[in-house]
Parts: C-alpha cells; sequence; structure tokens
C-alpha cells in the first residue's frame, strides 16, 4: 500500500448519485437523501471532489480521481458497478461508506463486520457525520495494514517454498550439497538481476518443459 | 430480485403455498445483488433468489469477507441472453463468430456488461466470448451494469452488447436498441438460474422453515410450469411495480418461449425459462455449483483451485431438498451429478474440474488479472 495521505490533507470524497429508472417516488426519495447528505458533509468541511452518475463511466471516473472514500446509498441500484470495481481494483481498496434511512443499529455493526467501511444515517446531525467517516477511514487503514502484513508473510513463505524447491532439483540433477546448490541459484540470480524466487521459478519452469 | 425468474417466490406468496407448508413469506424487492448479498449476511434478509454464482462467490470471499453460504434448490433454468447493440447487427454481427471476426477487424475498444462480477450473467457471457475465439480478459472491457439501464446503455451507444435476464433482454430488442445472438440456453442447454440463498448458519438453525419453504417453492414452479394459461396470469402478477415493474406483454412473451431476435426471426423455444419441469429444473447438483467455481478459476476471481466436490457438498444441501421434494410429492434423482454439453461441444460431468479447466487453451493460472479475489 502506498502510504497514507498525510491527516492534514483533505479527504477526496465522491458521492455517487443514483440513476433514474426505479420509480419516480423512489428517485425523488434518493434524491433529497443525497442533497442531505451533502450538506452535512460540506457542513463538517469535507470536500467533496465530485458527485458522479451512477452510469457507465463511473470506474473510469473514480480510476482518474482516485477518491479516499466513496459514499453512495445504500438502496442504489449502482452498489452493484461499485462492486465491479472493488474486485477489479482489489489491490488498491478504498473505504466505501454506504448511507441509509435504516435506523437499525444491529444491522448497521453487521454489515460493518462484513466489510462495510460505515454506514451514515440519514438524518444524522451534520457534525455526527465527521467522526462517522473519521472512524471509517482509520478502521479501513488498520484492516489494510493487517491484510497487507499477511500477505507480505505469506509471499516470503511462498517464495522459500520455491527456492527449497529449485534447490532440491539442483542437488538431485547436478549432484550438489545443499549449500552448493543454494550458492549456484544465488549467484545465477545475481547474474540475471532476479530476486531468488524469480530465479527459482525460473528453473523449476525449464524443468517441467522436459 | 424485479426479474421474470422471480415468479416462484411471488406465485407461492400469492398463491398461499407458504401457508399450505406452515410458513409466511414476507417478500422484499430488492434493487442490487450487492445490497441483497449484505442483508443476508447480516439477517435483515432470510433467504432470496439470488445469482447462483454470486452465492459461490461468498462462500469463497471474492469480494467480500468469506461467509459460508447455503443452495437449497435451483429456483430456474434457461431464459436468459446474450444481446448484440443494433448498431453491430447492421455491419453484420450477429452471433460469436461474426463479433469476433469484427472484432479482428476493427481497433476500437468494445464494452460488454453483466449483472454482477461472480454472477451467472458474466460467467455466460465469457464462456460465449472463449466458445468464439475471444478472450474476455484481454479482448473486451467488461463492466457491470444495472439490469433495468442495459436497454439505455445499449442505445446511448455506452456498451456494445450485454448479457443478463428478462425482461431487460427482450425489452432491448422492444425497443429497438438491440437484437438477441444468443440465448443461455444456446450457452448451456439446462443451464442451473437463480438458486435458492441463505447463509449456512441460517439453514443450519430454520432447517424446518428452510424445508417446508423448498417444498412451497417446488409447488409453485409446478404451478407455473403447468400451463400456458398459468403463465399468463404469473405475468400479470409479476408487471405490478410491487414486482418487476415492467409491461406484461414483454414478460409474457419470453416466459412462453417466444422469441423475437429483432432480426426478423421468431421462434418458439422448446427450452425456455422453466421453474420446474417434474423436478429436473430444481435439483441442486453437485456438478452445477462446481460449474461456477471452475469459471471462476478459469478467469481469475479465484486464486487457487478449492476442493471442489468438498465445497459443492456443504454449500448444495441435497439432504434437505430430497426431504423437501418428499414433502411436495416431486421426484428427485438419486445422484449428485449430472452431465451437461455446453456450447462449445465441452462435456462437463463435474468428476474432474482440474482437468476441465486446463481443457480450455489459454485462460487458466493466468497470474495477473484485474478481477480477483482480495485475500
Amino acid at each position: 500500500m502506498k502510504s497514507p495521505p498525510s491527516v492534514q490533507r483533505t479527504l477526496r470524497i465522491v458521492v455517487v448519485n443514483t440513476a433514474s429508472g426505479a420509480g419516480e417516488q423512489a428517485v425523488a426519495a434518493q434524491a433529497q437523501r443525497n442533497t442531505a447528505l451533502r450538506i452535512g458533509l460540506l457542513e463538517s468541511g469535507y470536500d467533496i471532489v465530485a458527485s458522479l452518475p451512477a452510469d457507465i463511466f463511473l470506474p473510469e471516473r473514480i480510476a482518474q480521481i482516485q477518491p479516499d472514500m466513496i459514499i453512495i446509498d445504500s438502496e442504489s441500484d449502482a452498489r452493484d458497478v461499485l462492486e465491479h470495481i472493488v474486485i477489479a481494483t482489489r489491490d488498491e481498496p478504498r473505504p466505501i461508506v454506504l448511507f441509509t434511512e435504516d435506523q437499525d443499529r444491529t444491522s448497521m455493526d453487521a454489515a460493518i463486520d462484513a466489510g462495510v467501511s460505515a454506514y451514515i444515517v440519514a438524518g444524522l446531525q451534520a457534525e455526527r457525520v465527521k467522526p462517522v467517516l473519521d472512524v471509517a477511514l482509520a478502521r479501513f487503514r488498520r484492516e489494510r495494514r493487517l491484510l497487507d502484513e499477511l500477505s507480505d508473510t505469506r509471499r516470503q513463505l511462498a517464495d522459500r517454498k520455491l527456492v527449497e524447491r529449485a534447490k532440491g532439483l539442483l542437488m538431485a540433477k547436478n549432484g550438489l550439497s545443499e549449500d552448493q546448490a543454494y550458492q549456484k541459484l544465488r549467484s545465477m540470480a545475481m547474474n540475471r538481476k532476479l530476486k531468488l524466487a524469480e530465479l527459482a521459478q525460473r528453473v523449476l519452469d525449464v524443468e517441467d518443459l522436459f | 430480485m424485479p426479474l421474470t425468474d422471480c415468479a416462484p417466490l411471488v406465485m407461492a406468496s400469492v398463491l398461499g403455498l407458504d401457508e399450505k407448508y406452515g410458513i409466511k413469506l414476507a417478500l422484499s424487492r430488492e434493487h442490487s445483488w450487492s445490497g441483497m448479498r449484505d442483508r443476508l449476511i447480516h439477517g435483515s434478509l432470510d433467504v432470496a433468489h439470488v445469482l447462483y454464482g454470486l452465492l459461490y462467490g461468498v462462500e469463497m470471499g471474492i469480494g467480500s469477507r468469506a461467509v459460508p453460504m447455503a443452495v437449497l434448490m435451483n429456483l430456474s433454468r434457461n431464459g436468459q441472453a446474450i444481446t448484440l447493440s443494433r448498431a453491430l447487427a447492421e455491419q453484420g454481427v450477429v452471433d460469436g463468430p461474426s463479433l469476433a471476426a469484427h472484432m479482428r477487424r476493427s481497433r476500437r475498444r468494445f464494452t460488454f456488461a453483466h449483472t454482477f462480477p461472480t454472477g451467472n450473467h458474466a460467467m455466460f457471457l465469457y464462456y460465449w466470448l472463449a466458445a468464439a475465439g475471444l478472450d474476455p480478459l484481454r479482448d473486451i472491457q467488461a463492466v457491470t451494469v444495472p439490469p433495468g439501464q442495459m436497454a439505455s446503455s445499449l442505445a446511448a451507444g455506452h456498451i456494445d452488447g450485454f448479457c443478463a435476464g428478462e425482461p431487460w433482454s427482450a425489452r432491448a430488442v422492444l425497443d429497438g436498441a438491440g437484437i438477441t445472438a444468443a440465448t443461455s440456453q444456446d450457452v448451456w442447454p439446462d443451464h442451473p438460474g437463480k438458486a435458492l440463498g441463505a447463509t449456512a448458519a441460517f439453514a443450519d438453525a430454520n432447517a424446518d422453515a428452510c424445508r417446508a419453504l423448498v417444498a412451497a417453492l417446488l409447488e409453485a414452479g409446478r404451478w407455473i410450469d403447468a400451463s400456458a394459461a398459468h403463465r399468463d396470469a404469473a405475468a400479470e402478477i409479476l408487471a405490478s411495480p410491487a414486482y418487476v415493474n415492467a409491461d406484461r406483454d414483454i414478460i409474457a412473451a419470453r416466459l412462453h418461449g417466444r422469441y423475437d431476435d429483432g432480426l426478423g426471426r421468431q421462434w418458439l423455444d422448446p427450452d425456455p425459462l422453466r421453474f420446474h419441469a417434474d423436478g429436473e429444473a430444481n435439483f441442486p447438483w453437485l456438478s452445477d455449483g462446481m460449474w461456477f467455481m471452475t469459471q471462476h478459476r478459469r478467469w481469475g476471481l479465484l486464486r487457487e483451485d478449492p476442493d471442489y466436490l468438498a465445497v459443492a457438498t456443504r454449500v448444495n444441501r441435497v439432504g434437505l431438498y430430497r426431504e423437501a421434494a418428499a414433502l411436495a410429492g416431486v421426484a428427485a434423482p438419486s445422484g449428485l451429478l449430472r452431465t451437461s454439453v455446453l456450447i462449445d461441444g465441452k462435456v462437463w460431468d463435474g468428476r474432474d474440474p482440474a482437468a476441465y479447466i486446463s481443457s480450455f487453451a489459454g485462460a487458466r493460472q493466468r497470474p495477473v488479472f484485474a478481477h480477483g479475489a482480495p485475500q
């Protein structure tokens, strides 16, 4: 993960608007909630860099803007568009915040537990929006750090397995001792400017050809 | 979900079949698959009419935290479609081979839409493209679009084609925005469709209610399949704003298997959307569940091979289904795997998932892909 943005920097927040088509009444209700949310965000001192329509260009616009946080109505049919972005950019995840009319505290907690970064309840006072988002962001960053650490550890383990297998192969084929095999892998890697694990993978790939 | 194939849930409720088995259905109209998934996971929905592939995506933790899921039955088969834009059709692009030839000549980027990254429509679209010699990861841009917006996106030229359920594919043809290039039964005859899904925790804790629900939905599917008059009645009810909120005639046409491809060809499909087919359409075959995992693996959504059979065995509740089928007087097959032949002539019988995936040239073991599971 890239280094976290400094605390002073304004957060870049994108609000996804809901497209029409779900019935006029529902659209009007969502538009009203959208407006209330934007006012709340602005009053809390957040910078909304864009208010994007939930259309076919949403993924491209999000890729261009690189927001720190995305806010979308939990009832919007555009949530699946966002889901596509979540899976397509899984290596650069960003917090997604839902806002909702659902006042049920337990379902919010459960949703957050299931991976949503935060819930904003419609009608929430402006001064409460900021702490909710701050907690969401802190939580998201902590989870990212833990996941990054986990994947680093997994990669190291996988690399070590590769080197062990390549070493075993050299020992068996060339009658080398373990230490000799390791030194040979190391010098081959240095000559080719490769990481030890990359070189090991190549040795194993070549073996697979025969 | 507001789609033609939610009919068994709606009809079970309307006909009072739920109460016959001692349960009461409280239907909730959902707006997105993601929202439905979240509500299933946190328990504000108990059971859902949901994309079969999505349930396996959640089970395997693709795009969200992995949560053990349960497939209680298959609710429908066939009756989805792949639609190409009218603009492409006017250049002679009307099927997979002509699309592939056109794309090889053209330099621009082609965009195709489906309804959910791990869902049935994405997997059928990718399968169809690959069968025509196209690589869905390299040759096209794939996007997710809510089904109700497919026809307008196509008309506006934002997408070149899409794979979705009804009535949205028929709607695109009727609006003049696109043509039906293939039905989903062309891609996989008698493929599984929406499943009845729940979390494993709910299914375990409420086995009696789940059994009653499966029995009620078997009866509802049997009722819809029984006659054209029943399908007309179902179309009438589904058209209501409370359910699909679309024109009755658009829903009815393809529900009856009456197709119009937008190019002047009209036919009565022998294998249209079906909800029962004497129970053949409802059995939760382990091979069906495994198929979605093989395709998730094929396209890099799964980064490693799971124990396909073990996962399908724990997700698909075959035992519970058999008990429910006995309650509803529906015959259930004795096996767990079935044999299917897909559009590219490949045979899928569930016996060797790894060999099946290897048989698809080129696409396997792609290490880096923009889609995939955060692991």
